[in-house]
């Protein structure tokens, strides 16, 4: 997290955010920390509940507790193709404009259980619509649920106190009958 | 002053220098050191000490930012690198970028370099096979290249020392084709991997054998190792961020602090050589020009004995910028044939398939290596319209994994309880032999330098129509394997890389029994400059099938033992 512990700091030195001025005649500020992407404070906010969504707290943490909305930008901002980000940007912007065709109600307004039949909608898009809007809203969402699903796996969290990860995997054993594999159940 | 000057020519002056501290340069140094030799090692990268330098060896999966994956910006400032499956975000640190160390591709050329202490030596797959004389004999008997001065007898002795040091576990398989070695108990070929080698006993006799591929692990005879602060291989499979147990041969864990605790090895990091100095009077070599690659100051060192282990292509360079009245075109380069004949192992081809049964099975724990077919084709006679043949690659596995169609809590507690497995997928790759010919080859170029004043090199190495026909041989034959064994869903491919990706570039100074059609004699010494050795890639007069490190290894260690003849 090199750049964004750099610009934390500078944030602190600064007493204030960073933030640089948006070119799109919005009144909110882009976050300097992802140069490829135009999201605002109040776009990331709605990622949050969108990988909230995906995968809620509950006895364990859900997404957001452990921030992979910052991970699945850093992820998009870092990884992902120039096309590909451009779709995640605008989808992530006219989120809300769909949650309020099919919801009549902005997503953050909606009960979780009505946010998630926005985002199953949003998923169940068919892969040959032709409508331009539906087609990025399907990409937006099935990037944010791959990238949350990892976010959320591979965190510090899960991997130390919940499924423990061992950098020793133990000698190979190459016929495991699975049926002698004992699994303790996880409640999410 | 004078004095200065002959203390200071006194402090640059060894008995033997090795140029390279990676696969082949750290096992003379080893060598040499160990009987007294005082030797110096010029190594143009940066020091990687064992345990010290391997900042990523520890990291956990979510300490990576990007869990392991390359951001775009490190694949569009690094095309060449970034090609090479290990270069990512826990073992990019080890690897050549591209924009530092240009060459020119006369044709595409994937050039993958370590330049650090250790080389890459750290880096490789680490696999392990012996030649036999149906690899040193191929020339001669194929007619092809020129017949390698050496056979099986020549090196067996130093396959077994080399391997006894470095730790090689496998399996004695019998294998003419493939002998046996020094070997620590062999890892576990799965349930599969076991089933297909029965049927192609079934189906195919004695003439073609899958088996476990040896790999340079130490997995048995712990207190010898323990002499080398190097442990049992834990099956971590991070072996490219190095090596914490010194579990697998690296030159930092294993050949180069050995050389070091003799006393007699000094390290010269961050020097790249431009040259080796000949002297006309004396007629032969008398040291290494280099610049520090910091300061990008010339010095010079002088020896009684060079070793050139610059990795294949850059010792090619190196030879190729010595000149002098007596070699106008590079440092024992009489026959005109320096940097030619240049070769490499095919490995555009791949063949994969699923297998219905062993539904009720699955595999645990870690294995640092896979299986292996030795080259079944040509071997005995000619029986195709191409020469040569192939090795390759075999693995069968199964992953665990969650049904990820829902969202909210289903897929919450799916994904941490993943319920689904994959069918058993097996998979191969082809390790292809080339033939070496003339016109692949490599040369110096004339108005392109690099940041330390040294021609860039460039490289002109393509496929021919023996290789496109090896790799429809090996798509077919390996289908019919899976065929046969009741493998379903199988699928060939052909990724057409460049060639280099392999990491297995060979020759341009090759040994030969005559002068006139080789550049090294059989005691890998040039023919014209008897007091520089080449014992690297660049020496091959054939490539065959296997992975070539460990030939380096037993070549180095045999040639550092005849130059000390010499010394002494």
């Amino acid at each position: 997290m090199h750049r964004r512990e750099a610009l934390k700091s500078l944030a602190i030195l600064s007493g204030g955010a960073v933030l640089v001025p948006s070119c799109n005649f919005e009144t909110e500020d882009i976050l300097a920390a992802y140069q490829n992407l135009n999201v605002t404070e109040s776009m990331r906010e709605v990622l949050a509940q969108i990988a909230d969504t995906i995968i809620p707290p509950g006895s364990l943490k859900g997404a957001s507790d452990l921030a992979v909305q910052d991970f699945i930008l850093v992820m998009v901002n870092d990884c992902i193709e120039t096309d590909q980000q451009r779709v995640f940007t605008k989808g992530l912007q006219s989120f809300n404009t769909f949650s309020k065709k099919v919801a009549n109600s902005s997503f953050s307004k909606l009960e979780q259980a009505e946010q998630e039949k926005v985002v199953a909608q949003g998923l169940s898009i068919s892969n040959e619509s032709t409508d331009e809007d539906e087609k990025t809203i399907l990409e937006f969402l099935r990037l944010t649920k791959r990238f949350t699903i990892q976010g959320f796996m591979m965190s510090e969290y899960i991997m130390t106190q919940v499924k423990p990860y061992s950098l020793i995997p133990g000698e190979y054993n190459g016929a495991v009958l699975i049926s002698s594999i004992s699994t303790m159940k996880i409640d999410g | 002053m004078a004095n200065l000057n002959i203390d200071a020519a006194k402090e640059r002056t060894f008995q033997a220098i090795v140029i390279g501290s990676g696969m082949s340069g750290s096992w003379a140094a080893k060598e040499l050191c160990e009987h007294g030799v005082k030797t110096l090692v010029i190594e143009r990268g940066r020091d990687v000490k064992h345990l010290r330098d391997y900042p990523t060896t520890n990291m956990l999966p979510y300490e990576f930012e990007h869990r392991g994956q390359l951001t775009n910006q490190m694949k569009e400032e690094n095309p060449v690198a970034s090609r090479c499956y290990a270069f990512r975000e826990d073992a990019m640190h080890f690897f050549v970028k591209d924009k530092e160390h240009p060459y020119v591709q006369e044709k595409p050329f994937d050039w993958i370099r370590g330049y650090q202490v250790g080389g890459k030596s750290l880096l490789w797959a680490r696999q392990v096979q012996r030649w036999s004389d149906f690899d040193f004999e191929g020339p001669a008997r194929d007619g092809f290249a020129v017949d390698w001065p050496i056979r099986y007898k020549d090196i067996a002795p130093w396959y077994s020392h080399v391997e006894k040091f470095a730790g090689v576990s496998g399996n004695k398989d019998g294998l003419p084709n493939l002998p046996d070695g020094e070997f620590l108990p062999g890892f576990e070929l799965n349930i599969v991997e076991k089933y297909f080698q029965e049927q192609l006993k079934k189906n195919y006799g004695d003439t073609r054998h899958m088996i476990l591929a040896r790999c340079a692990h130490i997995t048995g005879n712990l207190e010898y190792y323990q002499q080398q602060g190097r442990v049992k291989c834990q099956s971590r499979n991070l072996c490219q961020r190095g090596c914490p147990f010194g579990g697998y041969f690296s030159a930092n864990a294993s050949t180069l602090p050995w050389a070091e605790k003799t006393g007699n090895m000094t390290m010269r990091t961050d020097a790249v050589v431009h040259s080796i100095i000949y002297d006309e009077a004396k007629g032969k070599a008398t040291g290494v020009r280099i610049v520090d690659a910091n300061t990008k100051q010339t010095e010079e060192y002088f020896a009684e004995v060079i070793f050139v282990n610059a990795a294949a292509l850059n010792t090619n360079l190196i030879l190729l910028n010595s000149t002098s009245n007596r070699f106008p075109n590079g440092l024992g380069n009489d026959s005109g044939l320096l940097g030619k004949y240049v070769a490499f192992h095919n490995y555009r081809a791949g063949v994969s398939a699923e297998y219905e049964g062993f539904q009720e099975y699955t595999t645990s724990g870690g294995r640092p290596t896979s299986g292996y077919f030795p080259r079944f084709r040509n071997l005995h006679k000619q029986e195709t319209d191409f020469l040569r043949g192939y090795a390759a690659g075999f693995s069968a596995g199964r992953y665990n994994y969650a049904d990820q169609s829902g969202i909210g809590m289903t897929l919450k507690e799916e994904i941490l309880n993943p319920s689904k497995y994959s069918p058993w997928s097996v998979g191969s790759h082809m390790m292809g032999e080339t033939i070496p010919k003339e016109t692949n080859c490599v040369a110096l170029s004339t108005d392109e330098k690099d940041a330390w004043g040294i021609p860039l090199l460039k490289v002109n190495v393509d496929y021919d129509d023996n290789d496109e026909k090896m790799v429809k041989d090996y798509q077919e034959q390996m289908t019919e394997m899976f065929e046969k064994a009741g493998f379903t869903n199988i699928r060939v491919r052909d990724d057409q890389r460049a060639p280099g990706l392999d990491i297995h570039e060979m020759g341009g100074v090759r040994m030969g029994k005559d002068p006139k059609t080789s550049l090294l004699n059989k005691d890998h010494q040039l023919h014209a400059c008897p007091n520089v050795y080449v014992t690297d890639g660049a020496c091959m007069t054939s490539t065959s099938t296997q992975n070539p490190s460990l030939t380096y290894m037993a070549f180095a260690a045999r040639a550092a033992h005849h130059a000390m003849k010499n010394l002494k």
